[in-house]
């Protein structure tokens, strides 16, 4: 401001031209924006592939290594992440940023999400030739993981990995209640029907000197649903759900599937009314030998006990099904991409993808068939444990409104509460979550 | 009528009084007022009649398919009553504890400028701020409220995660956050009753508490249904501190029907059903706006 | 004063005293406001003392709790066996990671941005419509005047969808126009306007017509400065709002190297889990631009916030 000569009108004049000067840079700021329909002041430059995830903890630490990993994969491309919160704000920010056609360039989904997201446009399919030619094919994926990517014959997601909902364990007192098997994995057999299953906890009970199983499900909104339907799929029963309904199940089943559950956690053997973080500190302070937990949590557990083991859900229900779900990486909706642009994010995505070893650390299966076929994931234990869990994963029902932190799974999960911990009848909250689901189905699809 | 200047003949609509400076000078505003609130207002009654989606899906006109499901809408019901619940547990303490303060500050105790700074500035946190601040108090385990409450000997509360405490935790923040703008409006209203009054109440011998009820509060009754009014229609229009402290939660506990438009139109895609229920939202705040006119009017009269 | 007001031509709300001109400068003001304490007794003033200092103390105490956590180490603040005082000391950790991510100055950025424009954009646009209800003739002023003052009861909340669609139909979502562009609609502020320029007097707009000056020049020169004190309420109070506003910003950008502060620091994570101390130094960061202005200018924000805050009522 040196240069300026000193003003020498009134005062009046002064803050007049102040005026003046902020109401042209008010204008300006709002012209530029608005005619170069560019957004920020500082926009990333064209080597940039912005991403969006929902990881933060372990997870997001990993994907930032992965993401250093990757680098020598995508010369002179640099990957931005902005991280959001987990659930149903990233996935509505999501959606509204893909409406709005200046989403990210790339964006991680879950699996049981794409059908809210395919369907509807907000996202645009993967050009398998761009990805092929950066080392990524179809054959890279199990048929399970795989179909749930398409959508009207084209690929929308692009599988990073699978995570189940597992059983985790001490490996002393499941070892003491006779338990596990000559090479140290859990013993399937002696957790292979209802009864077994809860004899099961007895013996583990005994064997910690105080409880057998956690589960923690109170106000959660996803815990009880991940159980059940693992569990309900056991059963062979249907779950279709066509748009407008009414769902087509098997009630009965449903039923006896929420007894089970009810048993499981009656408080006798095994802990009652444990939320998500109860389950998961009694589990790690030894109060019991084992939890139903998802195997995200593998790195505290590990904290807790470095030789905690792990095993896929066991089949208690005659038909082999695990729940589980699947990162991927999808294509926000650009009414106009740049085809250079888009390469260089097919580029990143396949070279994420081969980092995904550092991935498979945290205890998820990394869905890139190259990785989980080395050595060094072989070596990884447990995980190598639980690794053909991915060969019968049960995903969400296909509708535009379930999926992970979805209001669906809430919804489910507050019945199943209602059942384990206030009493309700397992076939009356059989019917329960059946209305519940009719009211899902009566609304008008977006697609 | 004194203010016209430029006073054509009366009645004759010319063109040069169709663009007469007047207009021109009302233009500017007249156009923004057109396109960002005319246009959407007309625009979200239209979508209210169609099951428009925030997707690629071609909207259709389905006529009053969106109000009568809204009427059936069990939990469009549920978050319009917490709305109306809010808006009770708020205005209350907003008024009185703002008149309280205002009233103890107008004692013209020393330090004035320190009673307005920590009244009144949280005001002036943004919201995304007092969220934060809120929840590390309302923490469990770590926060600051459940330590006091352990120092006293008395349990801790899950302030924010049990669905009986939740919503009056979110009005407690609220009180904090805006009690201070009532306050400077009753203190500005202090300020201006006329010191001839308390003067005249002295030399009759009136006593401090004498002259608080028979000056002090009646001066400041027009006021108070004023600040009432106003907060009211603020309270009702709550939406920022319970989406950021609960998401309405726990178990939709908490969520208030601006929420509930958020969800519905953007998280469940339902751009057609959500503004039917903000024209709903329009007539409750319509109808509480026309309830206290009434009520002023009754008492202008 | 009553004498130069305009009738008031469509009442949309019963007439409440305005302090239009609030004392001005009230020099001191608990000097002449000894109105309650007059004669009160000792103990009744110390009494009103000690209830005022608990009050302001309870309603200090979340900031001074947050200053204290920000200057933590991420280890003491989630140690809740040293929930109060540190055990390894302050720290400027906090405030150091949350600055070199680097997202949060650009936030403050937008926010000034975006709230200087809204400001300027929504004073100027009122002011002129002001002027025009208050001091000229055209067609169909009456019921455009009646129809703004209508539009006060339209909360903005319940226009967020058409706006949203809006945007979306002008491919204008996720820029600064969009953010701007609805939020300078204000029908309270010209309305307040309108009634503030009915309270001048009207002999100096004469003296300078008799010297040939055209409307303009009057608002221009002659009007606006003499208001400068309500322009300046106005401006204020436009600028708190801006800066505080969340639901449209939050709707309006997903983008966060467009989002405002509010919007910002509550929507974008950090990839390292909740960490709290980062939490608080940002929260102190983004509290603090507003709380030093209030500081320094706190007699013309609590004037325009008596002036403006009850909505022209």
């Amino acid at each position: 401001m040196t240069g300026t000569p000193a003003p020498v009108g009134r005062p009046a004049l002064t803050r007049r031209r102040a005026l003046t000067a902020a109401l042209a840079a008010g204008t300006s700021v709002l012209g530029a924006g608005a005619l170069s329909g560019c957004g920020s002041a500082l926009a990333a430059d064209d080597s940039t592939v912005r991403l969006w995830d929902l990881f933060s903890g372990a997870d997001g630490g990993l994907l930032n290594d992965m993401v250093r990993k990757a680098r020598p994969d995508m010369p002179g491309t640099r990957i931005e992440r902005t991280v959001l919160e987990w659930g149903t704000p990233y996935y509505t920010k999501l959606a509204m940023s893909s409406a709005g056609g200046r989403g990210p360039d790339v964006a991680v989904l879950h699996m049981s999400r794409l059908a809210g997201y395919a369907p509807t446009g907000l996202v645009d399919p993967w050009d398998l030739d761009l990805l092929a030619e950066y080392g990524v094919r179809r054959e890279d994926f199990t048929d399970a993981v795989w179909s749930p990517t398409q959508y009207e014959g084209q690929t929308y997601a692009l599988p990073l990995d699978t995570h189940p909902f597992i059983v985790f364990f001490h490996p002393e007192p499941v070892k003491k209640a006779g338990l596990l098997t000559k090479d140290g994995t859990l013993d399937a057999d002696a957790f292979s029907s209802p009864d077994k299953f809860l004899a099961a906890g007895k013996e583990l009970a005994k064997a910690s000197g105080k409880q057998g199983i956690s589960f923690g499900y109170v106000t959660d909104t996803a815990q009880g649903w991940r159980l059940f339907y693992g569990l309900y799929k056991q059963t062979g029963g249907v779950f279709k759900v066509p748009p407008g309904g009414p769902a087509e199940v098997d009630v009965d089943r449903m039923a006896e599937v929420i007894a089970f559950m009810a048993k499981l956690v009656d408080g006798k053997v095994n802990p009652k009314r444990l939320d998500y973080a109860a389950g998961m500190a009694s589990f790690n302070n030894r109060q019991t030998a084992m939890i139903l937990s998802g195997e995200w949590e593998l790195g505290t557990f590990r904290g807790a006990d470095k030789n905690v083991g792990a095993a896929p859900f066991p089949t208690v229900f005659g038909t082999p099904a695990v729940y589980a779900d699947s990162h991927s990486f999808v294509l926000p909706h650009h009414p106009d991409p740049d085809a250079a642009h888009r390469r260089r994010t097919h580029r990143a995505v396949a070279a994420l993808l081969k980092a995904g070893q550092i991935w498979g650390t945290a205890g998820h299966i990394p869905a890139y068939g190259p990785v989980t076929r080395t050595k060094e994931y072989a070596a990884l234990l447990p995980q190598a444990h639980y690794k053909v869990a991915a060969d019968h994963v049960v995903l969400d029902p296909a509708a535009w409104f379930a999926g992970a932190g979805s209001d669906f799974q809430n919804a489910m999960s507050q019945v199943l509460q209602q059942a384990l911990l206030d009493g309700l009848a397992p076939d009356r909250a059989a019917r329960a979550m059946v209305r519940r689901l009719n009211t899902f189905l009566a609304k008008p699809s977006p697609a | 009528m004194s203010s016209p200047h430029a006073s054509p003949r009366p009645g004759a609509l010319s063109v040069r009084r169709l663009f007469s400076p007047g207009l021109l000078f009302a233009l500017p505003f007249l156009v923004l007022f057109a396109v960002f609130l005319l246009w959407p207002l007309g625009q979200g009654l239209w979508m209210s009649l169609t099951d428009r989606a925030l997707s690629a899906h071609a909207p259709s006109f389905i006529g009053v398919g969106n109000f009568t499901e809204a009427f059936q809408d069990a939990e469009m019901w549920k978050a319009l009553w917490h709305t109306v619940l809010f808006t009770l547990i708020s205005t209350v303490p907003l008024v009185v504890v703002a008149l309280g303060m205002a009233l103890l500050v107008h004692t013209g105790l020393p330090g004035q400028w320190v009673w307005r700074l920590a009244f009144f500035a949280p005001y002036l946190l943004p919201v995304g701020v007092v969220s934060l601040l809120w929840i590390w108090l309302y923490q469990p385990d770590l926060g600051l409220y459940n330590h006091l409450l352990d120092k006293l000997g008395l349990d801790g509360v899950a302030w924010l995660s049990d669905e009986s405490v939740a919503l009056w935790a979110i009005a407690l923040t609220t009180l904090w956050w805006t009690v201070g703008f009532n306050f400077l409006l009753y203190l500005a209203a202090l300020q201006s009753i006329p010191d001839h009054l308390y003067e005249a109440a002295a030399i009759d011998g009136a006593g401090a508490w004498r002259r608080l009820f028979s000056i002090t509060l009646p001066s400041l009754s027009r006021i108070t249904v004023v600040i009432t009014v106003l907060q009211l229609l603020a309270s009702l229009k709550v939406f920022d501190q319970v989406y950021l402290l609960t998401k309405g939660g726990p178990n939709n506990s908490t969520r208030p029907v601006v929420e509930y438009i958020y969800d519905v139109g953007f998280t469940g895609y339902r751009l057609g059903y959500a503004s039917a229920i903000s024209y709903i939202f329009f007539a409750l705040v319509v109808l509480a706006s026309a309830a206290q006119f009434a009520v002023l009017r009754r008492r202008e009269k | 004063m009553t004498s130069t007001d305009a009738p008031a031509r469509s009442k949309p709300a019963p007439q409440v005293r305005r302090p239009v001109t609030p004392p001005r400068r009230p020099r001191r003001p608990e000097r002449s406001q000894t109105n309650l304490t007059l004669g009160a007794s000792r103990t009744a003033r110390v009494l009103a003392l000690v209830v005022l200092g608990v009050a302001a103390l309870v309603w200090l105490l979340p900031m001074a709790w947050a200053l204290l956590t920000a200057f933590k180490s991420e280890q003491d603040a989630s140690d809740p066996l040293h929930w109060l005082w540190p055990k390894h000391g302050f720290t400027l950790d906090g405030f150091s990671s949350v600055w070199e991510r680097g997202d949060l100055p650009l936030w403050m950025l937008n926010s000034l941005l975006i709230s200087a424009a809204v400001t300027v954009i929504t004073v100027l646009v009122s002011a002129m419509a002001g002027y025009a209800f208050s001091r000229t003739l055209f067609a169909g002023r009456r019921w455009l005047f009646t129809l703004t003052v209508a539009a006060v009861l339209v909360p903005p909340q319940i226009l967020i969808v058409p706006w949203f669609q809006q945007m979306l139909t002008l491919n204008l979502l996720d820029t600064y126009a969009a953010v701007i562009l609805p939020q300078t609609v204000a029908p309270v502020m010209v309305f307040i306007l309108k009634k503030h320029f009915d309270s001048l007097p009207k002999e100096l707009e004469e003296a300078a017509r008799i010297d040939g000056a055209g409307h303009w020049r009057i608002f221009w020169s002659v009007l606006l400065p003499l208001s400068r004190p309500m322009l300046a309420a106005v401006a204020i109070f436009v600028f708190i709002g801006a800066w505080n506003n969340f639901l449209w910003p939050f709707i309006s950008t997903s983008d966060p190297s467009l989002m405002t502060l509010p919007v910002g620091i509550t929507t974008v994570k950090d990839a390292y889990g909740i960490q709290y101390a980062q939490s608080m130094a940002s929260a102190v960061l983004a509290a603090l631009p507003l709380i030093v202005v209030f500081v320094f200018f706190q007699r013309h924000i609590v004037k325009s916030v008596a002036t403006t805050g009850l909505g022209g009522q």
